[in-house]
C-alpha cells in the first residue's frame, strides 16, 4: 500500500518535473531586442580526440575564447551583455554525436551559435540540426561544398574554404604559370571525387589538360603503380595533383620522393594540407609543394600579430582552421553587438551579406545568396628546410587569389535559400 | 539466465523488474536529455538482438553493423522519397536489413567461433564500401542527410515526443527477442550452443536454426538502426563502420551475454558514458571506455546485469535454504542455469 503511494508520489514528481523542464525549453527567438539569459554563449563542436584534434581541437576552442576576450575589452562597459560563455564537446568525428551536441547546446544550453565542426558528414548534420532550431552555425572544420550548395540553408554559413576554392586556387594558378599537363590521384571517396571533378575543371578553365586522372583505393599504402605510371604518360605530365590527406598524403609524398618523379620534371600539387600535416611528414620532403589555403600565419604583419598572441597563449603557431574561428565568433559578436539582441533573425540580417576585412579574412563577404564566405585565399609552397626561421615556418606565398576568382560563383552553387 | 531462473522461481521479482523496466524506459526522457534518450533504447534493441546471436546461440557476429546500418538508409530513403510515417519507413528498412541477412547468415553459419566472427567482419566491411561508393543513394561519406520523421502529420520535431513515439517499436522488438529466447525455438538455439553435435543428432538442422535466429537478429538490428537513424535525421557511413559492431559487442558483453537485460543495461551505460565524455574534457574517451570493459570482464566475468542477477538470486535461495523443507539437489545445475 504505502509503496504504491511512493510510487505515485514518484510518477507525479516525474510530470511535474517533466512539465517545467517543458516550460523552461521555451520557444525559439522571441523576436525584438535583449538578449536571452542576459547572456550570449557560443558552443565549439570539434574533434578533441582524433586525428583532426591537432589542425582544430582544443586550440580552436582556444581562439574563440580569444575572440570573447577581445570582444570584450574593446566594447568595455557598452557590450551588449557582460556574460559571454563558450562551450565546447569533442564530437569524435561521429555525425551523430556532433547531431545531438548541438542539439544540446542549442536547446539546453542556450547556444546562439556554434563553430568548427571539422569532418563533412558532422558538419552536414548540424547545419540541420540549426536550420530546425533556427540558431547560428559557422562551419570552418568541413570542406564539403554542399554546406552552401543544395544542402544550404539560412542559418549556416560556411567560413573558410571548401573542396572548390582548394582547387581553384592550385588547379587554376599552376596551369596558368606554365605547368599545364596534369596527372591526378585521388581517394575513391566522396571528397576526393569532388576535389578531382572541380581539379579538372579549374585546370581545364584554364587552358591546360588532365592527362589523366586516377582514383585510388582508400585507405593505400602503395602508390607505386601510379608513381611508375606518371612519367610514362603521353604527353608527360609537368604537375602529379594528389587528393590524398592524412595517413594517404605521407605514403603518396614519400613515394614521389623514392621514385624521384620531381628530377624527372613532375612537381607535385597537393589538394589539402595543413601545417600539421608539414610538420608530420618534415619539410625536406615536401620542399617546393604547392597548395592552396585559407590564411597561413606568416602572411603579413596583421597576421603575424595575432599569431604571436595566439602562440603565447596555446605555445604553438595557429591553422588557418583556428584563426577562421576567432574570426567568425568576433564578426558572430560584433553582429551581436549591431543588432542588440542574440535573436538568431536579427543578427542574421546583419551578417547577410556583411563585407568586411579582417586579419584572416581579407576583403570579405558573407554572400547573401548561399552564406558562403568569399575572401582571398592564397597559392602557398612550402619552403626549402634552410629557409625555415622557426617551427610551423613552412609556407611561403606564390600568388594571392582574389577573393572574386576564389569561389564559386553564387549561381553555380545549386543553392536555393528556404 | 536470470529470466529461466524467473520463470520457475517466483512471479513476484520478475513482474518487479518488469515493472520497474517500464517505469525507467517511461521516465527516461525526464532525467536523461531526450535524443540520447532515443539513442539508448535504440542501441538496447540493437545489443539485444545481437545477444540473440551471442548470448543464446553462441555466435559472436563481428558484422553487425551491416545490418544496423543498411536499415538505417534504407529507412531513410523510404521516409524521405515515400513521405510515409516512420513506422513503415523503419519496417521497410528491417526487412531490407533480414534480406540482406538470409545471404550472409547463409555462408557465415559454415564456420563458427574466430572463422565466423571473421566472415562476418569481411561482408559488413563489403556493404560499408558499398555504401561509401554508392554516392547518388547514400551520399557517401556526406551521408543521407535530411531524414524526416513523419506521423501522421505529428510534430515530432521535440525529441522529447519522438522518444515516445519510438518507444513502442522498441517495446515490440524488446518483446519479440524475449519470445524468440522463451519459445521452443530458443530452447533448440541455446541447445545449439551447448552442443551442436548432439543437437544435430537430435534431429534439429543446426544450420538452418543458425540461418534462422541471424535473420530474426539481423531484423530486429534492422529496427533499430531504422528509429536510431530516423531520431538523428540522417544515416551516414558511422552506422556500417566495423567500429559499430564492435560497439554493440561491448555493449553486449559488458551488460552480460545471453540475460536479455544485460543488453539493455550495457546499452543504457555506454551510450551515457560516450554522451558525458564529449564533453567531459577529457581527451582520452577510448581509453575511458577501454578501461571500464576491461575491467568488467576481468571482475565480472558475467558482466553488470549477469553478476547482480547471480547476487540477486542467491539472496532468494539463502531465503529458501533457511525455510524448512525439502533439501534442495546440488547448485551445480543452478550455476549452470547461471551461465546461460
Amino acid at each position: 500500500m504505502s509503496k504504491m503511494r511512493k510510487l505515485g508520489a514518484l510518477v507525479t514528481s516525474f510530470a511535474v518535473g517533466g512539465t517545467l523542464a517543458a516550460c523552461g525549453a521555451g520557444g525559439p527567438g522571441e523576436a525584438g531586442g535583449a538578449i536571452t539569459d542576459d547572456k550570449i554563449v557560443l558552443g565549439v563542436i570539434t574533434d578533441l580526440s582524433g586525428v583532426y584534434s591537432e589542425l582544430a581541437g582544443e586550440n580552436a576552442v582556444e581562439a574563440v575564447r580569444m575572440a570573447v576576450e577581445d570582444f570584450q575589452a574593446k566594447h568595455g562597459d557598452d557590450a551588449v551583455t557582460d556574460t559571454i560563455e563558450v562551450i565546447s564537446a569533442d564530437h569524435q568525428n561521429q555525425p551523430e554525436i556532433a547531431n545531438t551536441k548541438a542539439r544540446e547546446m542549442y536547446d539546453r544550453e542556450g547556444a546562439d551559435a556554434i563553430f568548427d565542426v571539422p569532418t563533412s558528414s558532422a558538419a552536414l548534420a548540424v547545419a540541420g540540426v540549426a536550420e530546425q532550431n533556427q540558431k547560428l552555425f559557422f562551419d570552418i572544420g568541413a570542406g564539403t561544398t554542399e554546406l552552401t550548395g543544395a544542402q544550404c540553408n539560412p542559418y549556416t554559413y560556411h567560413y573558410g574554404y571548401d573542396t572548390y576554392m582548394l582547387a581553384q586556387g592550385t588547379g587554376t594558378t599552376v596551369t596558368e604559370q606554365g605547368s599545364e599537363n596534369w596527372y591526378i590521384i585521388y581517394p575513391d571517396y566522396a571528397f576526393g571525387q569532388d576535389m578531382n571533378k572541380s581539379f579538372v575543371n579549374a585546370v581545364e578553365g584554364a587552358g591546360g589538360t588532365v592527362v589523366q586522372s586516377d582514383a585510388t583505393p582508400f585507405p593505400n599504402d602503395n602508390f607505386s603503380t601510379f608513381m611508375t605510371k606518371a612519367p610514362g604518360l603521353d604527353p608527360k605530365p609537368d604537375v602529379l595533383g594528389t587528393m590524398q590527406a592524412g595517413g594517404d598524403l605521407v605514403n603518396v609524398v614519400k613515394q614521389y620522393n623514392e621514385f624521384g618523379l620531381r628530377e624527372k620534371g613532375i612537381d607535385l600539387a597537393v589538394g589539402l594540407m595543413f601545417e600539421t600535416d608539414i610538420a608530420s611528414i618534415g619539410v625536406e620532403p615536401l620542399a617546393g609543394t604547392l597548395f592552396t589555403t585559407a590564411w597561413f600565419w606568416n602572411l603579413d604583419d596583421r597576421s603575424r600579430e595575432w599569431a604571436d598572441k595566439f602562440k603565447e597563449r596555446t605555445g604553438s603557431r595557429p591553422t588557418f582552421d583556428h584563426a577562421a574561428n576567432y574570426s567568425a565568433a568576433t564578426q558572430y559578436l560584433e553582429a551581436v553587438q549591431r543588432a542588440e539582441t542574440d535573436d538568431a533573425d536579427a543578427v542574421n540580417e546583419e551578417l547577410n551579406g556583411l563585407e568586411f576585412d579582417d586579419f584572416f579574412a581579407r576583403n570579405a563577404t558573407l554572400r547573401e545568396g548561399d552564406h558562403n564566405l568569399e575572401h582571398d585565399s592564397y597559392l602557398v609552397e612550402v619552403k626549402q628546410p634552410d629557409e625555415v626561421e622557426e617551427d610551423f615556418d613552412f609556407t611561403k606565398l606564390v600568388e594571392t587569389i582574389p577573393a572574386a576568382e576564389a569561389f564559386m560563383p553564387v549561381e553555380d552553387s545549386g543553392c536555393e535559400m528556404g | 539466465m536470470i529470466t529461466a531462473r524467473l520463470l520457475q522461481g517466483g512471479g513476484a521479482l520478475r513482474w518487479t523488474l518488469l515493472v520497474v523496466g517500464l517505469v525507467v524506459a517511461l521516465a527516461l526522457p525526464w532525467f536523461v536529455y531526450p535524443p540520447i534518450a532515443t539513442d539508448m533504447i535504440a542501441w538496447a534493441l540493437f545489443a539485444v538482438a545481437l545477444d540473440l546471436l551471442l548470448g543464446y546461440t553462441g555466435l559472436l557476429s563481428f558484422g553487425h553493423a551491416a545490418f544496423w546500418g543498411s536499415s538505417a538508409y534504407a529507412t531513410g530513403l523510404v521516409a524521405i522519397h515515400t513521405g510515409m510515417p516512420f513506422y513503415v519507413a523503419v519496417l521497410a528498412g528491417a526487412l531490407v536489413a533480414a534480406a540482406l541477412a538470409v545471404p550472409i547468415a547463409y555462408l557465415s553459419v559454415r564456420r563458427t567461433g574466430i572463422y565466423f566472427a571473421m566472415v562476418t567482419l569481411a561482408f559488413a566491411q563489403l556493404i560499408y564500401f558499398v555504401a561509401n561508393q554508392w554516392r547518388s543513394v547514400t551520399g557517401g561519406e556526406n551521408g543521407l542527410q535530411g531524414i524526416p520523421r513523419n506521423l501522421f502529420g505529428l510534430d515530432l520535431s521535440d525529441g522529447f515526443y519522438f522518444y515516445y513515439a519510438a518507444l513502442p517499436v522498441i517495446l515490440l522488438g524488446l518483446f519479440a527477442a524475449w519470445r524468440i529466447v522463451h519459445s521452443p525455438f530458443g530452447r533448440v538455439i541455446i541447445a545449439i550452443r551447448e552442443n551442436p553435435a548432439r543437437a544435430r543428432a537430435l534431429g534439429y538442422s543446426v544450420d538452418r536454426y543458425k540461418i534462422l535466429v541471424f535473420v530474426l537478429s539481423a531484423f530486429l538490428a534492422g529496427v533499430a538502426g531504422g528509429v536510431y537513424a530516423i531520431g538523428h535525421g540522417f544515416a551516414s557511413l558511422q552506422e556500417v563502420y566495423w567500429t559499430t559492431s564492435g560497439k554493440v559487442v561491448v555493449m553486449t558483453v559488458l551488460g552480460g551475454m545471453g540475460t536479455l537485460w544485460g543488453a539493455v543495461v550495457g546499452a543504457g551505460i555506454i551510450v551515457q558514458l560516450e554522451d558525458y565524455l564529449a564533453t567531459a574534457g577529457i581527451d582520452a574517451n577510448g581509453i575511458v571506455t577501454g578501461a571500464i570493459f576491461a575491467i568488467t570482464v576481468l571482475l565480472f566475468r558475467k558482466g553488470i546485469w549477469g553478476t547482480v542477477a547471480q547476487l540477486l538470486g542467491r539472496r532468494r535461495r539463502d531465503d529458501r535454504d533457511a525455510e524448512p523443507g525439502p533439501v534442495r539437489p546440488a547448485t551445480t545445475t543452478e550455476e549452470h542455469a547461471d551461465a546461460r
